[in-house]
């Protein structure tokens, strides 16, 4: 069977730069894009690139939300198991993948040649890998104007948010998503959030190291260990959190809780590129600022 | 001592008496807590400091006690279920309390998240309650005959699980929210979860001390209770209502803890508990030992970024070991004798006739699912072009679905025959997931081990524990019932590895749970040619040595007798039966059940002889893999579901059908 290569940093620079696939800037009709992967459905959809096909899109519009994905893209199933046969069908001139999806590429080749980038990889910060994924799939889809317009774009974007963030808001500061009402994942530095939090001028209050941008469940207790911290959940939250959370002695006695320094931000996409890195700073910036004036 | 005459002569030199033994325990884990709690202690009363004061209140202290009530519960929840059903692998887990109320929460979060933001416990109960009434309807007519109740539970239980887990991946974040969240984790932060389970304790128990005289009838057999009186039915039913509730109580406020029910009534009669009173104190305090223990260890391993282990997979890792070392050591467990026979199996006709009217049916369906499919336009029935575009992708998973359930169906015909036991098979032996186990391992070498090594590594894994399976059995005259605990137990241990390991969520993580989850999806040409040949190759010497798979059921000395090579003969057949469960493993996943299912309805059909059972068990795992791949592609189209799953679903409540028809059961 096969696995999943997990690149290290020069392997993947080495990845972006080999791109084998010859230029179509030139060619009359665009190319039709099929993407594996969400993050790159997304920054394709940024670029103003409509894929015939990309997968789980029930989920997607539910957990990513941003940007719309049109109606006429059509759901391939799951990201583990595409349908490839529904993929035959409706025969693309390119697939987009992440380097999560590198065991499919034998599959995946039999129908359409294969674009590979890697945002995420353990212990790299991810923005960076994003903003090349973005500029890469702008070369070779004939948008190189546009990419490196969206590029610059969320660079100013971003520093725009961090300068209008109030002075004084230095805490440290979470990024989890819950699993239940007693457990968390952290966000840590080699993830988009963490990444991102750090553009914002922000310090990550999760300094551990992390598996693969995500920390294993974690207990909230673990949550006291930096009382000054405040608190980003990442939604969507899980049924029975509702009833739960606000009677669970611990996470009422929590600094961040009894300081109301705790907010539930929209779904974003947790393995995202540039257009998720975007949305989480701007709701972030949102909810950090209000708990400043608050 | 009275737990010494329990033990066999040669076990009588062990010094350490059993109470020392679980006193010693006990020591352990209270000291694993007292360190705990001395780490947190509040070293200076002050505001900033308020915090620690907090975790231990709200955090450490009530986490000891959910870890002790929890375990003493499902001890008591356990031991009830297996007094009463006169069985001794009753349990929450293999009766499928736990994978009913699982799949009862699962499906209330989906479709009524208000159910689950305000009744929990009400849920959990009403799925494990409609779950264990299911099993003993369907075994009613057997006389609730333990082999049978067991077949069913494990059957309801899978099926549960399968439904939630087709639930999940139709639905949610699949890559964690099944494996990970509510994998039987202690952590607390306030004490309702533990007063819950204290209430149901002390309700749970004085039940019990109330039933304890017709409790004691009830453990006799049906005849005796009725000479004396007692309202069998109704009173064991209000028993088993009590235990489920108790169980599924657990589930609701900390996720399935498995193993604790099936093992703690277990040890207590091990350790020499024989009234039904010794047991209702024993059974309860180990369970309870078991589980504050593992629970103390898995916070001692666990680091700063997460704990590395669910604690529901932890007392697997912990009890697991103990109980295989004890189970070999004693002459019998107090239950009777539930062996393996049973009326001997229907003759079929012309046992050919129907083998042919199989290959039939194998062929029509794998014609039937290379042309019939769904589309972007509806379905339609592919022809021409079409269909031969269509069949370089349809094909290659046809052919492995098929060479897998095929495989899957020997490996099931060669360990039921060398054991002599209808319920062993691949899965239940643990023979799948030992293999998840060797795969693990080498991936904890390296996380891009190169497929050759993974396999190596799964066809080792399947092999040691097939080997341990047989050597324990061996060890002494191992009765039916002994070696499929025996075979749960390791299956159980070989999940606690590979669960932990997906916990971690690190890049084996996503390898494991893909194995886990079994898929032909990226099947090739290559890998359905490379499986036939494999199962062409593997299965035609079985077919010529059939005259073993003949004699050996009949005992050892039988086969020596007629000049059989009774070891060399075992290993080849074992050697056999690990590589092919672990090539079908790596395309349909360990839990398929095919291995279990495919020999029995063989056997159910009416082939008798080996060579005509291996025939029709190789027919009908291939039909029946056929069929669930091509309905796992068709169920949610566009959504491709594993394979594994819907063989499972497929399979398992035929088989429930069978049995509760009371076709004979063979032996």
């Amino acid at each position: 069977m096969a696995i999943i290569p997990f690149p290290n940093r020069r392997q993947v620079l080495a990845l972006a730069a080999a791109a084998l696939l010859p230029p179509v800037a030139a060619s009359a009709a665009p190319l039709r894009v099929a993407a594996i992967d969400w993050g790159m459905l997304e920054t394709l959809l940024a670029l103003g690139i409509e894929p015939v096909a990309a997968t789980e899109l029930i989920q997607f519009r539910k957990i990513a939300v941003e940007p719309t994905v049109p109606r006429s893209v059509a759901d391939l199933g799951l990201r583990g198991t595409p349908n490839y046969e529904l993929l035959r069908i409706v025969a693309p001139d390119l697939i987009v993948i992440s380097n999560f999806y590198e065991y499919q590429r034998p599959m995946l080749e039999r129908i359409a040649p294969v674009l590979a980038q890697a945002v995420y990889a353990p212990g790299v910060p991810p923005y960076p890998l994003a903003e090349a994924a973005a500029l890469t799939l702008g070369e070779e889809l004939g948008r190189q104007a546009e990419a490196k317009r969206y590029v610059d774009e969320t660079a100013v974007e971003i520093t725009r948010l961090r300068a209008a963030l109030p002075v004084g808001s230095g805490r440290p500061v979470f990024v989890i998503s819950l699993g239940d009402s007693r457990h968390f994942r952290a966000f840590g530095r080699d993830s988009m959030f963490g990444d991102v939090l750090q553009r914002l001028g922000m310090k990550n209050a999760w300094t551990d190291e992390t598996d693969y941008s995500a920390a294993a469940p974690v207990g909230l207790e673990a949550l006291a260990r930096v009382p000054d911290a405040s608190i980003l959940v990442v939604s969507p939250l899980p049924a029975d959190v509702g009833r739960s959370l606000p009677a669970n002695a611990l996470w009422n006695a929590l600094p961040a809780v009894r300081g109301a320094r705790v907010a539930v931000l929209e779904p974003i996409n947790h393995f995202g590129g540039l257009p998720s890195a975007r949305r989480f700073a701007r709701l972030a910036t949102a909810a950090l600022a209000g708990q400043a004036h608050g | 001592m009275a737990d010494r005459a329990m033990t066999e002569p040669a076990a009588t030199g062990h010094a350490l008496s059993p109470i020392a033994l679980w006193g010693l325990l006990a020591g352990v884990a209270a000291l694993l807590f007292a360190w705990r709690v001395g780490m947190q202690w509040p070293t200076a009363p002050g505001d900033g400091i308020d915090l620690d004061r907090v975790i231990l209140f709200y955090s450490t202290l009530p986490r000891a006690a959910v870890a002790v009530l929890a375990g003493t519960v499902l001890g008591l929840s356990g031991l009830l279920l297996q007094h009463v059903l006169r069985n001794p692998l009753a349990e929450p887990s293999t009766l499928g309390i736990s994978a009913g109320a699982q799949l009862a929460m699962t499906a209330a979060s989906v479709y009524a998240p208000f159910l689950m933001g305000r009744s929990q416990g009400p849920v959990a109960f009403a799925g494990g309650i409609v779950a264990v009434l299911l099993v003993l309807s369907l075994t009613w007519r057997r006389g609730l005959e333990p082999v049978s109740v067991v077949l069913a539970g494990m059957m309801v239980a899978l099926t549960a699980s399968s439904i939630s887990a087709a639930l999940i991946l139709a639905n949610g974040d699949y890559l964690f929210s099944l494996f990970i969240w509510g994998g039987g984790s202690l952590v607390q932060q306030d004490w309702g979860p533990a007063i819950a389970l204290a209430v149901r304790l002390a309700i749970g128990v004085g039940a019990a001390l109330l039933l304890l005289r017709p409790l004691t009838i009830l453990g006799l057999d049906d005849a005796s209770a009725r000479g004396l009186g007692i309202a069998r039915h109704s009173s064991r039913f209000l028993v088993i209502a009590l235990a489920v509730w108790m169980a599924t109580t657990v589930v609701a406020e900390v996720g399935v803890i498995g193993f604790v029910g099936l093992a703690a009534p277990a040890l207590a009669t091990l350790s020499g508990a024989r009234t039904l009173r010794q047991k209702l104190l024993a059974a309860p305090l180990i369970g309870a030992i078991l589980l504050w223990l593992t629970d103390g260890l898995v916070q001692l391993a666990a680091g700063t970024g997460g704990e590395r282990i669910p604690t529901g997979a932890g007392t697997a890792l912990l009890g697991g070991p103990v109980l295989l070392w004890l189970l070999p050591r004693l002459r019998m467990l107090e239950w009777p004798d539930l062996g393996a026979h049973g009326a001997s199996p229907r003759k079929a006709g012309d046992p050919w006739l129907i083998i042919l009217l199989l290959l039939l049916a194998m062929l029509l369906a794998a014609w039937v699912a290379l042309v019939l499919g769904r589309g972007p336009a509806g379905w339609s029935v592919a022809g021409g072009e079409m269909l031969s575009d269509l069949a370089a992708w349809r094909a290659p998973r046809i052919g492995v679905a098929a060479a897998a359930g095929a495989m899957l169906a020997v490996a099931g015909v060669v360990i039921q025959r060398i054991t002599g036991n209808p319920l062993a098979s691949p899965e239940v032996l643990g023979v799948g997931t030992g293999a998840g186990a060797g795969l693990t391992a080498v991936l904890a070498f390296s996380a891009a081990a190169a497929p050759g090594w993974q396999f190596a590594g799964s066809v080792l894994g399947s092999l040691a524990v097939l080997i341990a399976m047989l050597a324990i059995g061996a060890r002494a005259k191992f009765g039916a019932e002994r070696l499929l605990l025996a075979g749960v137990t390791m299956s159980a241990l070989c999940s606690a590895v590979i669960t932990a390991t997906i916990a971690m969520g690190n890049a084996q993580s996503y390898v494991l749970l893909r194995w886990l989850s079994g898929s032909t999806s990226q099947a090739t040409g290559v890998d359905a040619w490379l499986m036939i040949a494999c199962l062409v190759l593997l299965t035609l010497p079985l077919f010529l040595a059939a005259r073993w798979l003949d004699i050996l059921p009949l005992g050892e000395n039988t086969a020596r007798g007629l000049g059989l090579p009774v070891a060399n003969g075992r290993l080849t057949l074992i050697v056999l039966a690990a590589i092919l469960t672990a090539l079908a493993a790596m395309f349909v996943g360990p839990l398929s059940f095919v291995g279990l299912i495919a020999p029995h309805l063989a056997r159910l059909v009416g082939f008798a002889r080996a060579r005509a059972h291996l025939a029709g068990a190789v027919l009908i795992g291939a039909l029946l893999m056929i069929v669930s791949d091509w309905l796992s592609r068709m169920a949610a189209f566009p959504y491709e579901l594993p394979a594994g799953l819907f063989a499972s679903l497929l399979g398992g409540p035929y088989l429930v059908h069978l049995l509760a028809k009371g076709v004979p059961r063979h032996g």
